[in-house]
Formats: structure tokens, sequence, C-alpha cells
């Protein structure tokens, strides 16, 4: 008896093209008034054997309708969702809402990374005044008035005792007047002189160092400045120490490190020689180390100190100093 | 310094290429910055230091080349025939402290004409013009030896006599005209040292000759000066008359006393043989005698401050060829006698350097100190220079870019800003000499320079800014005082109401001010508020000051209009928001020690309430009477909309408030919210005079 219906259900199956179909199907057949559920109600004319066996058979073909017309349905479903999903769909090429991070300055990336390889190596970071009295600017430092050497600093005047600082080490100065001997500190910071091209601003940025101690020798100086270049520029920069003059450091010395442009052979920028100037250092002399109230005998110490903005040009080849303080962010960009 | 290698090689035999000369001398500390070929010379151009004014002559740079080829220096003739000894001539020192040696030599008879090409060659190899042989000889002997000479036409001094002294001291003046030979009329101090004749003054000593006294082509009779000047007094002479000769560098750089004598008989060998002439006597004035000072000099010390091991020999070895001399002291020590061409070498650690210099840096090793671990930095300095790089990474990471902008503005720059003049940015640090107007002070604010920065990249197409500086501005505190440094933290953010892929869905103000939250909760700072700012610059009703602990910090708002028009701005409805925060006020505010709270236990519920009231009511003020409502079971308050416009009338606005409850004892009921909600929603009906919206 179920047969008589399965087969018809198998051809109007085939027809079924939605899923409202599909529904309508299922309920022709499975519904209160379906084809199945009317020869379930029959089932209680028939006597108990018979009952027995057509019903396991009418329930056969319920379960087989059902899982048939569900699964038609759930093809029809999958088909509607992704129509569904497919009218919602955007453009995937075009950009997102800009949300990039801002750049930093190539000078504060270069000044933070000098300051991380010296604080790596145990040096502090001190501040100071950056408008600062002629007296620790330059007489502390062993550079009198109407001394020649004050022309090595172009100086911005406020007042005759209150300049521009020229370099930071007025910084070291202060420093060692507050404090004892043993000493290990950098001073970064901004600095000015009255000179402007292309390889000089009125502003820029030092990194000045000191240490001080008992037993502090010219090999040292040697050793930490080696170590700190070969960190900044890699391991294999050739580094050269010669002789020079600076009034708070006896003996002083100018430090050249391999041509980092041309790699040593000599271009533009060395001049030729295959060596850039890159760092000034010396032994602290020992009328500044009585200046600020040290024994000369008992301390040593050294001193160094380097431009920001020349190392920064060096590393990322600008060739024109004033395009660092211009703030264009087609340049600013290029650092990020 | 220009050197030809030739004439250097006359005083010292060596067979070197210029180039590994050169590197020696650079290596020595005369560093050779170029080496220009001309006519088969080699001309080095030497960066003398100030401390080595021996080096500014052949002799001297020849003499370094001696000390490190361990090459004897040889010097060229020097013995004077004087042809007759009668003289009718005086000189008198009137300011010894400032003229300690004065010589002189007079030459008769002799013929000015062209100087000779090999001397003329010399001269123009080291960037001095060929004039005539009188002058040439004296240029010549200058970079030969150093020192500056000088010769007067004879038949112009009056009297006989030279007198050296300053307006002061001869004629009680307090300053005087004079013309010098370059033609120009100076007005000459009257502390600044001069040379006269029996009558007039007649050049500036050590600086310039004068014009009525010049040598020409009618000069028959010469008068050569050499002399000492005192460094100090010629320095200070060429910068008030802002004048700087070959002669002035090399007198306010110390001359050698001794060898002024020796240059002056050079001269004269020179004058004869190439002018001609009678050589007379030696003048020579030298009232208190140049005596050497003597140094002592440790072995131990020398390898203690280099970090070397050198035998004494060694030590002394290396010290050979600079003309010191060197007498041993027992095996601790040596003395050192120092020649006055020396005068940088005034102490042990000078005698140091020397040593070191021509053992070679290059040969002093290197290592890393024994020292103890950590820095001694305060607790206080790390905080706050953690904290400062924390505030400029947020700036970076909320997308602004860092600018760097110089430390100098302009006075017209706080006019556009309507700065008034009892406003403290108005307490300018003046610059006495700056490079241009615009940068004649240092700058009380950053933001005129971000305003420039705008203007610059808007010009040039970019127009999508967001700029921030961190920079210390200045405050005079008086003209003798040192000014206050303070540092701030500034932003500009530029945005042109132009074609955008997306639509910003707030306004610009909420954009920067929202960053500006974000950065302060980053920092642990809690107590801020925003009130109503009246900056000049900022428009007046889209600007709030920056409220920490009780304090203005600082400042956000939109560019007054009133600015914007004044800018010469290629923009269309640009919106320009500007903040600006003093660093300090975040540094002393800023709590970022966290402590762990205990997670809440039971679960909050919400209501939302809308109100309509006066316009005029900001949100800080409904928000402040909402917290202030005392029930400990309000755990937040945020307001979610705020709407003007159809179905409110004109001049009220409706407020939507979320308000959230929870105990942490137990769960509240619907009930216990509902009541509590309704005496809240009472509450702040009473406080702002508005009506529930329904
Ligand atoms: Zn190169």
């Amino acid at each position: 008896m179920s047969d008589d219906l399965k087969q018809p259900f198998l051809d109007e199956l085939k027809s079924v093209t939605s899923l409202s179909d599909a529904a309508a199907l299922k309920v022709k057949y499975l519904g209160k008034k379906g084809l199945v559920t009317a020869q379930i109600k029959s089932l209680s004319t028939l006597s108990p054997d018979e009952r027995k066996q057509a019903g396991q058979q009418i329930n056969e073909l319920k379960q087989f309708i059902e899982a048939e017309c569900d699964k038609k349905e759930s093809v029809f479903k999958n088909d509607e969702l992704k129509i569904r999903l497919l009218s919602e769909s955007i453009d995937i090429t075009l950009p997102g809402k800009f949300a990039a991070f801002g750049s930093e300055h190539p000078l504060s990336k270069t000044l933070g990374e000098v300051i991380d390889i010296f604080t790596r190596m145990g040096f502090s970071v001190e501040e100071g005044p950056e408008v600062e009295l002629d007296q620790y600017n330059f007489e502390a430092l062993n550079i009198p008035k109407d001394h020649p050497a004050r022309d090595m600093q172009d100086t911005f005047y406020v007042s005759d005792d209150i300049v521009l600082r020229t370099h930071t080490s007025p910084v070291q100065v202060r420093v060692m007047e507050n404090r004892k001997p043993p000493l290990r500190f950098i001073a970064p910071g901004k600095v000015y002189r009255c000179d402007a091209d292309v390889t000089h601003s009125p502003m820029f940025h030092q990194v000045e160092g000191l240490m001080v101690d008992k037993d502090i020798k010219f090999s040292h100086l040697k050793g930490v400045l080696i170590t700190f270049l070969r960190q900044l520029f890699g391991p294999d920069i050739p580094v050269r120490f010669r002789p020079s003059f600076f009034p708070f450091t006896e003996p002083s010395a100018e430090i050249d490190m391999g041509c980092i442009l041309c790699k040593s052979a000599g271009c533009r920028v060395c001049k030729g020689s295959g060596w850039l100037e890159i760092l000034g250092a010396g032994m602290v002399n020992p009328k500044v180390l009585e200046n600020v109230g040290y024994d000369p005998e008992e301390y040593t110490g050294f001193a160094f100190g380097m431009g920001i903005e020349r190392i920064a040009m060096l590393k990322y080849s600008i060739d024109d100093i004033r395009l660092l303080f211009e703030n264009d962010i087609r340049f600013l960009r290029q650092f990020s | 310094m220009r050197a030809s290698f030739d004439w250097l090689k006359d005083f010292v035999k060596i067979d070197a290429a210029p180039e590994a000369a050169a590197e020696k001398l650079t290596m020595t500390g005369l560093e050779v910055e170029a080496i220009e070929r001309i006519d088969g010379d080699a001309v080095f151009e030497v960066n003398v230091t100030p401390n080595r004014a021996d080096c500014l002559s052949m002799i001297g740079i020849a003499r370094e080349l001696s000390a490190s080829y361990n090459v004897p220096l040889v010097f060229p003739d020097l013995n004077v025939v004087s042809e007759s000894k009668e003289l009718d001539f005086n000189v008198e020192i009137t300011d010894p402290e400032l003229c300690r040696r004065y010589a002189g030599r007079i030459v008769r008879n002799l013929r000015v004409g062209p100087s000779p090409d090999w001397m003329k060659k010399r001269l123009e190899k080291c960037g001095i013009r060929s004039i005539n042989n009188v002058v040439d000889v004296t240029n010549y002997v200058l970079l030969e030896f150093g020192h500056p000479l000088h010769a007067f036409d004879l038949k112009t001094l009056k009297g006989s006599m030279i007198r050296i002294g300053t307006p002061k001291s001869v004629k009680g003046s307090a300053g005087l005209k004079f013309k010098t030979l370059d033609g120009t009329e100076r007005d000459i101090p009257g502390d600044s040292l001069m040379i006269w004749d029996a009558e007039r003054p007649i050049a500036v000593a050590g600086v310039m000759g004068g014009l009525d006294t010049e040598v020409t082509g009618a000069t028959t009779d010469i008068f050569i000066e050499s002399a000492y000047f005192e460094p100090t007094s010629i320095r200070r002479t060429s910068k008030k008359l802002g004048l700087k000769t070959d002669a002035s560098y090399r007198f306010e750089r110390g001359t050698d006393i001794k060898a002024l004598e020796t240059a002056l008989d050079r001269s004269a060998i020179l004058m004869k043989e190439l002018a001609g002439g009678t050589v007379y006597g030696k003048i020579d004035i030298y009232p208190k005698t140049f005596h050497p000072i003597e140094i002592n000099v440790r072995y131990e010390r020398v390898n203690k401050v280099l970090g070397i091991k050198l035998e004494p020999r060694q030590i002394l070895a290396s010290l050979n060829g600079l003309g010191l001399e060197i007498e041993e002291q027992g095996s601790a020590a040596f003395k050192v006698q120092v020649p006055p061409y020396r005068s940088d070498i005034t102490m042990e650690a000078d005698i140091i350097e020397e040593v070191a210099r021509l053992y070679g840096y290059d040969n002093i090793p290197a290592e890393l100190p024994e020292t103890c671990l950590g820095g001694d930095q305060k607790k206080e300095d790390i905080y706050s220079q953690d904290l400062k790089r924390d505030v400029r990474q947020s700036f970076l990471k909320a997308g602004f870019t860092e600018a760097v902008n110089l430390s100098f503005i302009g006075a017209d720059e706080l006019d556009l800003l309507s700065i008034p003049a009892d406003d403290a940015r108005r307490k300018l640090v003046r610059i006495k000499n700056p490079l241009r107007e615009e940068e004649a002070f240092m700058r009380t604010t950053i933001v005129p320079a971000l305003i420039r920065n705008m203007l610059h990249n808007v010009s040039h197409g970019n127009r999508d800014l967001k700029l921030f500086e961190a920079s210390r501005v200045f405050f005079s505190t008086g003209p003798d005082t040192l000014p206050e440094e303070k540092e701030r933290i500034a932003a500009l953010y530029f945005r042109e109401k132009a074609k955008t892929l997306y639509r910003e869905d707030a306004q610009d103000f909420y954009v920067v001010k929202g960053i500006l939250e974000a950065v302060l909760a980053g920092t642990g700072i809690t107590d801020v508020s925003y009130v109503r700012s009246s900056e000049p610059f900022l428009h007046p009703g889209r600007a709030a000051d920056i409220i920490i602990n009780g304090q203005k910090a600082g400042y956000i708002g939109a560019l007054s209009p009133a600015v914007t028009e004044k800018l010469d701005l290629k923009a269309s409805k640009p919106s320009i928001i500007v903040l600006d925060i003093d660093i300090a006020s975040i540094m002393s505010a800023s709590k970022r020690k966290a402590t762990y709270r205990q997670l809440p236990k039971y679960p909050f519920v919400e209501r939302d309430t809308a109100l309509v009231l006066d316009a005029a009511i900001e949100a800080a003020e409904i928000i402040g009477h909402l917290k202030s409502y005392p029930s400990d079971l309000i755990e937040d308050v945020s307001i979610f909309d705020v709407y003007q416009g159809t179905g409110i009338e004109p001049g009220k606005k409706s407020v939507a408030f979320n308000v959230r409850y929870r105990s942490p004892e137990k769960t509240l009921t619907d009930a216990e919210v509902e009541a509590l909600h309704a005496k809240l929603v009472e509450h702040i009906v009473g406080k702002t005079k508005g009506q529930v919206r329904g």
C-alpha cells in the first residue's frame, strides 16, 4: 500500500524547483491532511497483524519522505543564502579607511637609537637648559672670553652673560657640580650656532657623554666609542682616532669611521678620503675637573660628543639639512 | 692654512709622497683636508686648530713632519750683514703690557718693483696675491715663520720715531678716526693698540697698517716692524673693527716672541736680495724677557691616562723633534721646558697628548672599562623620560607625524594669533644676533611653527595633515637671569572638506579630543576636565581649556577663522584643530601604578532616559549632576545621543543618557532598579529644569 505512494512522491520530488515547492510537497504527504497521514489514520481499520506490518512500512515511508524533503530544502536554503550573500558583496579592492601610524621624525629616531645604545651600556640620561650662562657654556669648560677657541662655535647671545648653548657640554658641568664620581651619563639635546647652509642649521641636536671614575683611561674612551659606532653602523665599520683640539679635553681626538656611502672607496660626501668625521672626544681636561671641585689626581674621565643631524643624514642619505626642519610630510613619511 | 709641499721640503728633507706626508700630518693632529696639484707641486689645505698657532707657518708644519719622520729641521739662512749702524730713530712703548717686544730694521735706497716668479708662485699657491717685492717679502716671511711683519714707508714717518700705545695712553683720547690701507676710515676704540710716529697714528697694531704710510711704487726707504702683541688685545680690536687679517689671525692666537727677531732678519735678507738697498742695524725694545715654563711629567701618569705601557725611553723618544727641552729627573719623571712657539703646552696633560699623538692614537689599545652595573640615574628622571617617550608614541600611533622645528619665532607670529601684550607668551627671550628678524626670539609656543608647517604642506599639495611636536618653550624672567624652560607637546590636525571615500562620522574637534583623551588616559591621568577656552586664536564656540588637577594644562580647539583668513592657505573649507599641552602638568598628574581590583560578581542593569532641556546645558554638567546623585549602586553614566531639530522646540535639545546599576552584594531586581532610576530622573529633571522626553 505504501509503495503506491513512494513512486508518485519520487516523481513529484523530481519536479521540485524551489524551497516553497519542497515545503508544499512535504505538506502534501506529511501534513495533517497529507497522503501519508491519511494512511496512518486508516491503519485503525486493519486487523492487529496487518496493522503491525503496514504500520512499519508507513513509518519507513514517512521517514524516507521527511529526509528527502529536508535534503531538498537544505539544498535550496544554501542556494538562497548564497544569493543573498552575493547581493551583499562589496568592492574589496577599495582602500581601507586610512588609519596609518604617524612617522617618527628621523632626528628623533636617530636620537632614540643613540640613547638606547648608551643606556644599554649603563649610561644614564641627563638634561640641562638650552639658554645657558656663558659661565657654563664656555668659562667652566676652559674657554675664556677673548679666546680664539670661541671662533670654533659661532654663538647666539641673549646678553653678555647668557647664550644659547653651543653644545650640551654645560650639562656635564652642571651634573659634576652636583654629584661625586663615579659618573656615567649622556646629555642629549638641542644646541645652537649662528650658521646656516646646506650642512649647517642654526639649531641642531647633539649627544654628549661623560664618564668619570678613579681609573678611566684613553683606552676606555676608544673601547666605548668603537663599541657605540659598531652598534650603530654595523660590526665591520672601520674606525680611526686622530688628534684634535677641544679646550675642555686633553688629549683630544676626532673619530672617523669608514665612509658608509662609498664603502671607504672615496666619494663626494667623504671628499674622496674614504673617512667620515663622526665624533669628537677626549680625556676631560684637568682644569675642567678642578673647576667643579674634583681632584684630577684622583679622578680621570673621558667625554665625547656627536651631532645627530650628521648621523641621520648619513644613515638616510639626506643631502640638505634644511629638509629636516621643513616638516614636509612627503619627506617625514619616508621614515615610518 | 694652505701649505706648499715643495716649500715644506726646504725645511725637512723627506722623500715621502705628498699623500703619505698628508696622511702623517692628519694622523698626528694637523688634518689635511684636501690636496691640490699646482705646477707639479702639491698644496695642502691644512685645518689648523686654534691651539696650534705655530702651525700657521711652513716651519711649524715642517717641524711636525720632522718629528713624525724623525728627520732634522733645516732653517733658512739668517745671517744679516748690517752695512751701517748709524741710526737716528727711536722706539717707545707706552703700553708694555699690550706690546711685550718691538723690533725693527731700516732699509734705505731700495727699488720697489715686481717680485721674482718663484716668490710670486709660492705666495699665490698659498693664497696670497703678489703686490710688490717689499710687501711680498713681508708676506713671504709671514707664511714661512708664521710671524706677521709690517713695512712702513720711512719717509712718511714724522720725527724719526715709533710709539706703541692706545689712543687712551698716548693722547688720553676715548677713540679716534683712522684710515687703514684698504682705504676705509675706521673708528678706533680708545683701548685698541696703535702704532704712532711723532705726531699721529700710523697703524692699527697687529691688524692693519695706515694708508698714509703705505709702501708705494715711489718708496725708497722702509721701516720693517716685527713685534709681539698681546693676543687678547689684538682679538678685541679685530672683533670691534670687524677686521680680520692674516696678521691679526696669527697675533690673536699667539706668536713666537723669540722668533720675531729671526723673522725680521729673514725679511732683511730677502729685502736686500730682491730690492737692493742698505740694511741698517736692528732696533729691539724688549722690556721683559720671556721665561719658558717648565713642566714636570711623570712616566707612570702618562701610561695611566693613556692606558699604555711605554718605557721611559720610548716616552722620551716620542717627544723628539718637537723642540722641547727635556731634562730627565730620575726614574719617575722628566722636566720639559716649553719653547715660546708652543704656548698651548702649559701642563702635564698637554705633554701626555704630545706623547699620545706621536706614539699614534691608533696604537693605543681599545678596552671597555670595568665598572659597576647600572647607571646612577634618579628614579623620577627615568619615569619622566619614559613618560615623555610614551606620550610621543601615543601621538604616533594615533596617526600624527612628528615635526621638528627650529626654536625661534618672530614677534609677528604672536600678532597673527592675537596674543595680548600681557600674556605670558609675550615674555620673549630676544637673541642679540639673530640670523633673520623672523628668528629673533626663542619661542614661547609651538603652534605658530605647526601653522607654518601646515602652510608649507598645503601649498605642496599635502592635504591630509596630522602633525605634532614635543619641544621646549622659553619664557623670559628678566634681562640677567636664565629664562624658564617648559616642555610642551602641540599638535595640528588639518582636514579639507574635499572628496573622501569614507565619511568622517564625528566632528573634527571630537576626533582630536578623542585622541587627546586616549593619550592622557595612557598616562594614567583621571582628573581632567574641559572648560570653554578664551584663547584669542581659537574658535570661541569650539575650543576648550584642558584642566588637569584644577589647573589649566593646555587647550584644544578649532583655529579661529579670523586667523585662517589671514593665512595664505589655499584650501577650501579647511577644518584645523590645534592642541597644546604642558608636559610637566601631565607628569605631575600621571599615575601609572596599577592595582588589581576584583571583577564584579553580580550582573548589571541598564536604563536609558532622554531629557529635553535648555540647549545651553553642556554634557559635562549633566554628567556631573548624575554622578553627584548619592547612590553606591550607580556604576557608570554616559551620554549616548544629543539631538536638536524637528520635534524639539528651538533653544532646546534632547539628551539621552545611559545609567549602569550594579550592586557588589547581590543581583538587583527590576523593581529596585526601577525605583532608583525614577528617583535619579527626578533629581536630574530638578537640576536641569528639563523634561523627560516621551
Ligand atoms: Zn665616501
